[in-house]
């Protein structure tokens, strides 16, 4: 038997997802001026859409029994046919997952406050200190060159806008 | 006469744009950067596509096209290389790849794969950039003629083909589709002005930016699924020894597979649109059964680095055609492609081809030089790339975590875009996670604004009935087609039963 609680809590979310969808379509105010179809017709026929597929991969996964069994070893040679992308391992080392999501956070946080040079470099420090910490002084190199000698390749020579943060004296 | 002075006139502006000194670097950049992503594990061709957009942006659009193409199509011939050597493709297409060429690098014939990857690379690629100029305003004349149902019957065509072929469960994908046009649907509407689903906010009344989606879904989300199983496999590559000159036995075991790939390839890419990926796997079943040499499939035959090889790249060529001339991307890369062309402003389609011609030409014409510079590029130093995958896992995600965050903040200046961008990372995961396929939400996205107007505009000649998509003929055909491309996965169960009435043995 296929563990698929994960697939049937997402099948809930989606249902969810799908009617929250669907009732903020329906929530579209109408203009005054009558229109063919309107503003809110084309999201309330994609919102019923997905209402009944959410409903679909859910009877799909609680239907469970010998007709899925069955069907897993179709579905893959299918699946191998078109090349459908590779399955990825389920189990997950949530630490580092966490730490990554939390970094990018933190990183989007300070991304104007602290100027994308000062903020880059000490996104990029922290993910080299924790993920691999054998390489400080060549890490920390590449983390000058990424954040600093990137910073003034974006801004002078492609002319793209970029936080210059409390480095505002710098700013060429 | 007329034809063929026209052609001839259009193949020399395609040069004189492709050919300055500006556009001929751009195209080399372009092919470069291909390459490196293509064979860097971990970075397919959409996530790099979609990481480089922003540095489109100073661009001319013409100029933006000839560099995006190089990339891509540079990402197509540069994932072989690691298949070939590491057995680990650089990107999807090129999974077919790993069977045959890791084999033939196992016993010491590296430098004919890798040439018999990069000349059947070469060949499709000229072919279906001549395809291309040969059938392109043709397609794009009979395109002239549609009118909004029959455009909104196309992309509902469209999307349901690329749909149909995108993952294991096909409500899966269809779900992902929807949740596309549903982004799609947020901000204000352009024709009543009204609000949807902004949530009040300022930042959504533009819609969610479409490159937001694309870099959380891909990029961001790829870092999660490298960072969830850090200590991944060590790679074991393979050296290459000896000449990478292939014998006079190689070349006449070549030019077969190659067509038969280049062919059947370009068949899947340009007029069934689905995406290179299909392409290399139905090349591959079709060596299977038409080559001499079936038997040495699978211990290292050259037919099979050859025919996928060469059916990749031919599809990709093949999939620009629909990119062009119908404005509808025919895979998750063009699809990518497209938003960024709408980003500058530039609304491919069937008028580009008389409208703007050395757009179309000049893009032509780079790809005939980018196929020349990925050759150079790619056989002799190939030693230099396979250099590449030394760089570390972690270094490379924090490289694709920076250049995310450069890329989406350049769009907008927004800080609130950098953190939905994270939102999108981590529903990307999910996702993966879920087996949904991500590509058909970006198709969703860039398409669900057009597909809208055209059913609004298409309800407003037919007074609100819903019987004009159905009493034109050519959009008939095509829903028709949608439905045979959705019940598609199903043929095989129907068949069994079909044959199962008759009293036939199942066939496996």
């Amino acid at each position: 038997m296929k563990e698929n609680r994960e697939e049937r809590i997402a099948s809930i979310v989606l249902i969810i997802f799908s009617a929250t969808y669907l009732t903020g379509a329906f929530l579209i105010p109408m203009p005054a001026l009558k229109q063919q179809l309107g503003p809110g017709g084309f999201p309330i026929a994609i919102g019923f859409a997905m209402l009944i597929l959410a409903c679909v991969y859910a009877w799909q996964q609680f239907r469970g029994g010998a007709t899925a069994q069955e069907s897993e070893e179709e579905i893959e040679k299918r699946a191998v046919i078109i090349g459908a992308e590779e399955k990825i391992e389920k189990k997950a080392d949530l630490r580092t997952m966490g730490f990554i999501l939390g970094l990018m956070i933190l990183y989007a946080f300070f991304f104007e406050i602290l100027g994308y040079a000062i903020s880059t470099f000490l996104m990029f420090m922290a993910g080299v200190l924790y993920l691999d910490r054998r390489h400080l002084v060549r890490d920390g190199v590449i983390a000058v060159i990424s954040s600093f000698f990137l910073y003034y390749v974006f801004t002078i020579l492609l002319r793209v806008q970029l936080p210059a943060g409390p480095l505002k004296f710098l700013e060429y | 006469m007329d034809f063929l002075s026209n052609f001839w006139g259009n193949v020399v502006l395609g040069f004189s744009v492709a050919g300055t000194p500006f556009n001929l670097l751009l195209c080399f950049i372009g092919v470069f950067l291909g390459t490196l992503i293509g064979v860097l594990p971990g970075i397919g061709p959409m996530t790099g596509v979609a990481l480089l957009i922003p540095i489109t942006f100073g661009l001319k659009p013409n100029a933006a096209i000839i560099l995006m193409a190089g990339i891509y199509y540079g990402a197509m011939y540069g994932g072989s290389t690691t298949s070939i050597l590491v057995n680990t493709p650089g990107e999807s297409s090129s999974v077919v790849t790993c069977l045959d060429g890791y084999q033939m690098a196992k016993k010491g014939r590296a430098g004919q794969a890798l040439a018999a990857a990069a000349i059947g690379s070469f060949f499709a690629g000229t072919f279906a950039t001549l395809m291309l100029m040969l059938f392109g305003p043709w397609v794009a004349g009979i395109a002239l003629n549609f009118g909004p149902p029959e455009f909104f019957s196309l992309m509902v065509a469209g999307l349901t083909v690329v749909t149909s072929l995108a993952g294991r469960s096909l409500v899966k994908a269809l779900f992902a589709t929807l949740f596309g046009l549903a982004i799609a649907t947020m901000g204000i509407d352009n024709q009543s002005g009204v609000p949807r689903f902004v949530f009040n906010n300022p930042e959504l009344m533009d819609g969610l930016e479409f490159l937001v989606v694309a870099i959380g879904l891909f990029a961001l989300c790829e870092v999660f699924v490298n960072m969830a199983d850090m200590k991944g496999a060590v790679m074991e590559r393979l050296t290459i020894k000896g000449s990478l000159w292939m014998s006079k036995e190689d070349w006449k075991r070549f030019f077969p597979s190659c067509i038969r790939g280049t062919l059947s390839g370009f068949f899947v890419g340009g007029i069934a649109g689905a995406g290179a990926a299909v392409a290399s796997f139905v090349s591959y079943g079709l060596e299977k059964k038409a080559s001499k040499y079936r038997d040495e499939l699978g211990h290292g035959a050259i037919e099979g680095v050859t025919g996928p090889e060469s059916a990749n790249n031919a599809a990709a060529g093949g999939s620009l055609i629909h990119l062009l001339c119908l404005g509808i991307p025919g895979s998750g890369t063009t699809a990518i492609m497209l938003g960024a062309l709408l980003m500058i402003g530039l609304q491919p389609g069937p008028l580009l081809f008389t409208q703007q011609p050395e757009f179309v030409w000049g893009l032509i014409a780079s790809m005939y030089i980018g196929n020349v510079m990925l050759l150079v590029l790619n056989l002799p130093l190939v030693g230099m790339w396979v250099k590449l995958l030394d760089i570390p896992l972690y270094l490379l995600m924090l490289f694709i975590i920076m250049f995310s965050f450069l890329g989406v903040y350049t769009v907008n200046n927004s800080v609130q875009d950098l953190f939905l961008m994270v939102g999108f990372g981590v529903i990307g995961y999910l996702m993966k996670r879920l087996d949904i396929p991500a590509a058909p939400v970006i198709l969703g996205i860039v398409l669900g604004k057009l597909m809208e107007e055209k059913m609004r505009q298409s309800l407003v000649i037919s007074d609100g009935s819903l019987m004009i998509f159905i009493n034109r003929p050519i959009s008939l055909f095509l829903l028709l087609l949608a439905i045979v491309a959705i019940s598609n996965p199903y043929w095989p169960q129907i068949g069994r039963g079909v044959r199962r009435m008759f009293g036939g043995a199942p066939a496996v």
